[in-house]
C-alpha cells in the first residue's frame, strides 16, 4: 500500500514539475492551429469521408510497414533468455536493414511535403 | 467461456469461402483487395485455432510471419491501385482492358 | 554441415539489392548504368559462392535452408537469369522510360526469393520465398510508371497473386493441422506410409498445388499471364516467364515425386495434374496461333512451355526437366532479347507486322530470331528438340504415353504460329520502316550467349546432362 502511495506521490510530484517548468519556458504565441484541440495536422471537424491528401497516403504506407515489423520483437522479448546473443544480433540486422529502407524513403523525398 | 478451438477453425473456414465469394464478386480493386485480406486473416484464424488445439507453439509464430507478409503484400498493392488511379480516374477492374489478345 | 557459410549466396544477393537501391538513392549523376553493373557483381559473387557450396550439402536454420546439389542447380540457373535480365534492362531502362535503380535492386531482390523456395522443404520458408518473389515482381511488371499497360499489368499480377498467396496461407494450415509439422518430409510420411492423407491434409494439399500453378501459369489458373508478360517491361517478361515457374515446378517436384508413387495419391492427384498438364498445353498453344502481337504470342507459347515441363513432374523425370528449365531459360530469354532489341527510345515495336522483311533489314536478327523459334518449337538440332525429346521419352518409359502423344500434337500445333513469325521475317515486303536503335551491346551479349547456349546444348549436351544426372542421382 505504501509503495503504492509513494509511486503516486512521486510521479504525481514529477508531473506537476513538468508542467509548471514548460509554464515557465515555453513561449506564448498562440495561433489558429496551435488552439486546436488535436495538432496532428488534420482538421478536428470536417465530413468523415473527405479527400485524403496523397503525402499521408505514402506516410501512412512507411508507417503500415515500419509498425507491422515490430510484430517480431515479440516473440524475441519471449526467448530472449534463451537465444541470448545471437537473437540480439539477428534482430539488430533486421533493425539495421529497416532503417536503411527508412534511409532510403527519406532520400527518395518521402516526407518533402508538396 | 471460451469456445473449442474447432469451432474458431470453423469461423476461419466461413471467413476464406466468404472472401473468395467477394473476390469474385466485387468489380473494383480495392475491395477485391479487402477480400484477400480476409482470406489472409482466416488463413490466420485457422493457423492459431489448429496450433492451439495440437498444443504446438509454431503455428502462432507462423501467423506473425504472414501478418508481416501481408502488410509488405498490401503496401506494394495500394501503392499499385494508387498508380492506376492516378492513371485511369477508376480502380473498376472491367475498365482494365488495354490489354487484350 | 550446417554452417553460416550455407547463406553466403543468398546473403550476397540481398546485399547486393541493398547497396545498388541506396546508391540510386544519394546518385546524383543522370548515368545509372554502373548500378546495373554492381548488381550483376552481386549476382556473380553468389555463382562464386554457389560454386563453392557444390558437393558440400550445407545447411542453416536447423536444416530449414538446405544447398544440396538440386537446389544449388537451380540456384545457378537464377543467377544465369539475374544476369541476362540485368544487361537486357541496362539500355532499354532508359530508353523505356524505367527507373534502372529500383529495376535492379528489385530483380536481386526476386532472385533472393527464387533462392529461398527451391532451397528449402520447410513450407513456412517455402511460402516466404514465394512472397518475397512476388512483392518484387508486381513492382517489377509495373516498373514502367507512365506506361498504361505497365501499371494495367502490375495490377491484374498483384490481384491474382495475392488471391493465389491466401489460398496457399489457408493449404499451409489445413497441412499444418493434419499432420502437425510444415516440413515436407512429414507430409511425406503421411502420404507414402499408405495410410494416405487425412481428408483435410488432401484438401490443404490442393489448394497449396492451386496456389503454386498460379504461379506457374497452369491451365486453368493461366488466366493472368498472358496480359502480365505482355504488359510488363520486356526484360522482366524474360524474368517472370522463366523464374517463378523454374522454382514454382521445383517445389512441386520435391513435393509431388515421393507422393506420386503411391497408389491412392497418384490416383486422384497424378489424374488431376494430367489432365491440367493437357489442358495448359492446348490453351496455350491454341490461343498463340491467332494472336498478332509477337510478345503476345511468346506469352501464351510460355503457357505450353508450363505444360511440357509438368508431363516431366508427372513422369518424376528430375534430369530431364532440369534441363528443359535451363533450355528453355536460353531460348525464351533469347527470343525475348531480340524482341527488346526491337526499340527505339520510346517506342517497342512488337506487332507481327513489324517483323515483315525482318530478315532483309537485319539479317542478324532475323537470323538469331529464326533459331531460338525454332529451338522452341522443337526442331533438331537445337537444344529444344533435346529437351522435348527428354521429356516426352521419359513419360513412355513411365507409361504415360497418352501424355507423351498429346504433348506432340500440341508441340505440332506450336509450329505454326512460330513458324508464321518467320515467314513474316524473310518471305512479307516491309510496309512500315521500323527504324530500330542498334547501340545497345549488352543486349546483343545477351543474345550471342543464349544463341551459344541453345546451339550448344543442342549438338552436344552431354556435360550438362552428366552434371545434372551427378546432381540428382543423390537427392532423388
Amino acid at each position: 500500500m505504501l509503495e503504492l502511495t509513494l509511486s503516486f506521490l512521486v510521479f504525481g510530484l514529477l508531473a506537476a514539475v513538468m508542467i509548471v517548468i514548460n509554464y515557465l519556458l515555453g513561449p506564448r504565441k498562440p495561433n489558429p492551429a496551435r488552439e486546436k484541440p488535436f495538432e496532428c495536422g488534420s482538421p478536428p471537424l470536417q465530413a468523415g469521408i473527405g479527400p485524403v491528401n496523397i503525402p499521408f497516403f505514402l506516410v501512412a504506407l512507411l508507417f503500415l510497414l515500419l509498425d507491422v515489423e515490430i510484430a517480431f520483437f515479440y516473440p524475441l522479448a519471449l526467448a530472449f533468455r534463451d537465444r541470448g546473443f545471437g537473437g540480439l544480433a539477428a534482430l539488430g540486422t533486421f533493425i539495421l536493414v529497416l532503417a536503411l529502407g527508412f534511409v532510403y524513403a527519406w532520400k527518395k523525398g518521402i516526407f518533402r511535403w508538396s | 467461456m471460451i469456445p473449442p478451438p474447432a469451432a474458431f477453425f470453423i469461423l476461419a473456414a466461413v471467413l476464406f469461402v466468404l472472401g473468395v465469394l467477394a473476390f469474385f464478386v466485387k468489380k473494383d480493386l480495392l475491395t477485391q483487395f479487402m477480400a484477400v485480406e480476409v482470406m489472409l486473416n482466416a488463413g490466420n484464424l485457422a493457423f492459431l485455432a489448429l496450433a492451439k488445439s495440437l498444443g504446438k507453439a509454431e503455428g502462432q509464430v507462423i501467423v506473425l510471419f504472414v501478418i508481416t507478409v501481408a502488410a509488405a503484400e498490401a503496401v506494394i498493392g495500394l501503392a499499385i491501385i494508387v498508380l492506376i488511379f492516378r492513371q485511369r480516374k477508376t480502380v473498376q477492374t472491367d475498365e482494365l482492358k488495354d490489354l487484350k489478345g | 554441415m550446417t554452417t553460416f557459410m550455407a547463406l553466403a549466396p543468398l546473403l550476397t544477393v540481398v546485399f547486393g539489392a541493398l547497396v545498388v537501391l541506396l546508391l540510386e538513392a544519394f546518385m546524383k549523376r543522370a548515368n545509372r548504368e554502373p548500378l546495373g553493373y554492381v548488381a550483376a557483381l552481386a549476382l556473380l559473387a553468389a555463382g562464386f559462392f554457389v560454386i563453392r557450396s557444390w558437393n558440400r550439402d550445407l545447411d542453416y536454420f536447423g536444416g530449414r535452408l538446405v544447398l544440396d546439389r538440386f537446389s544449388l542447380l537451380l540456384i545457378a540457373l537464377f543467377v544465369i537469369l539475374g544476369l541476362f535480365v540485368l544487361l537486357m534492362g541496362l539500355k532499354y531502362a532508359a530508353r523505356q522510360g524505367m527507373n534502372l535503380g529500383e529495376f535492379c535492386g528489385l530483380v536481386l531482390l526476386a532472385v533472393a526469393g527464387l533462392m529461398i523456395m527451391v532451397s528449402s522443404t520447410d513450407w513456412l520458408v517455402v511460402f516466404l520465398g514465394l512472397e518475397v518473389l512476388s512483392v518484387a515482381s508486381y513492382a517489377l511488371s509495373g516498373l514502367k510508371k507512365t506506361d498504361r499497360t505497365s501499371s494495367e499489368a502490375a495490377a491484374k499480377y498483384f490481384l491474382m497473386g495475392s488471391f493465389a498467396g491466401a489460398f496457399f496461407v489457408f493449404g499451409l494450415a489445413l497441412v499444418f493441422g493434419t499432420s502437425g509439422s510444415l516440413d515436407f518430409s512429414t507430409l511425406l510420411a503421411g502420404g507414402v506410409s499408405g495410410a494416405g492423407l487425412a481428408p483435410a491434409g488432401a484438401v490443404g494439399l490442393g489448394l497449396i498445388l492451386a496456389a503454386l500453378s498460379f504461379k506457374i501459369a497452369i491451365a486453368p489458373f493461366h488466366m493472368w499471364a498472358p496480359d502480365v508478360y505482355e504488359g510488363a517491361p520486356t526484360p522482366v517478361t524474360v524474368f517472370l516467364t522463366v523464374g517463378p515457374k523454374a522454382a514454382g515446378l521445383a517445389v512441386l517436384f520435391r513435393l509431388l515425386v515421393p507422393l506420386l508413387r503411391n497408389e491412392p495419391f497418384a490416383a486422384v492427384f497424378g489424374s488431376a495434374l494430367s489432365l491440367m498438364a493437357v489442358l495448359t498445353m492446348f490453351a496455350g498453344n491454341l490461343a498463340a496461333l491467332r494472336q498478332r502481337s509477337v510478345k503476345r504470342m511468346l506469352a501464351y507459347s510460355s503457357i505450353a512451355h508450363s505444360g511440357y515441363l509438368i508431363v516431366a513432374v508427372i513422369a518424376g523425370d528430375g534430369p530431364s526437366l532440369v534441363f528443359y528449365l535451363v533450355v528453355y531459360l536460353f531460348m525464351n530469354a533469347g527470343a525475348f532479347s531480340v524482341l527488346a532489341a526491337m526499340s527505339r527510345k520510346g517506342v517497342e515495336y512488337t506487332a507481327l507486322d513489324d517483323f515483315a522483311g525482318l530478315g532483309r533489314r537485319y539479317p542478324w536478327l532475323a537470323a538469331c530470331l529464326s533459331v531460338f523459334l525454332l529451338s522452341l518449337a522443337g526442331f533438331p538440332p537445337t537444344a529444344g528438340f533435346l529437351a522435348k525429346f527428354y521429356v516426352f521419352s521419359g513419360a513412355v518409359r513411365e507409361g504415360h504415353v497418352a501424355l507423351a502423344v498429346a504433348a506432340v500434337l500440341a508441340s505440332l500445333i506450336s509450329v505454326a504460329y512460330y513458324l508464321k513469325v518467320i515467314v513474316f521475317m524473310y518471305m512479307k515486303e516491309d510496309q512500315g520502316e521500323a527504324a530500330i536503335d542498334q547501340e545497345n551491346p549488352a543486349l546483343y551479349l545477351v543474345i550471342f550467349l543464349c544463341l551459344f547456349g541453345v546451339v550448344q546444348l543442342g549438338l552436344w549436351p552431354g556435360n550438362l546432362l552428366a552434371l545434372i544426372r551427378q546432381a540428382l542421382s543423390a537427392a532423388f
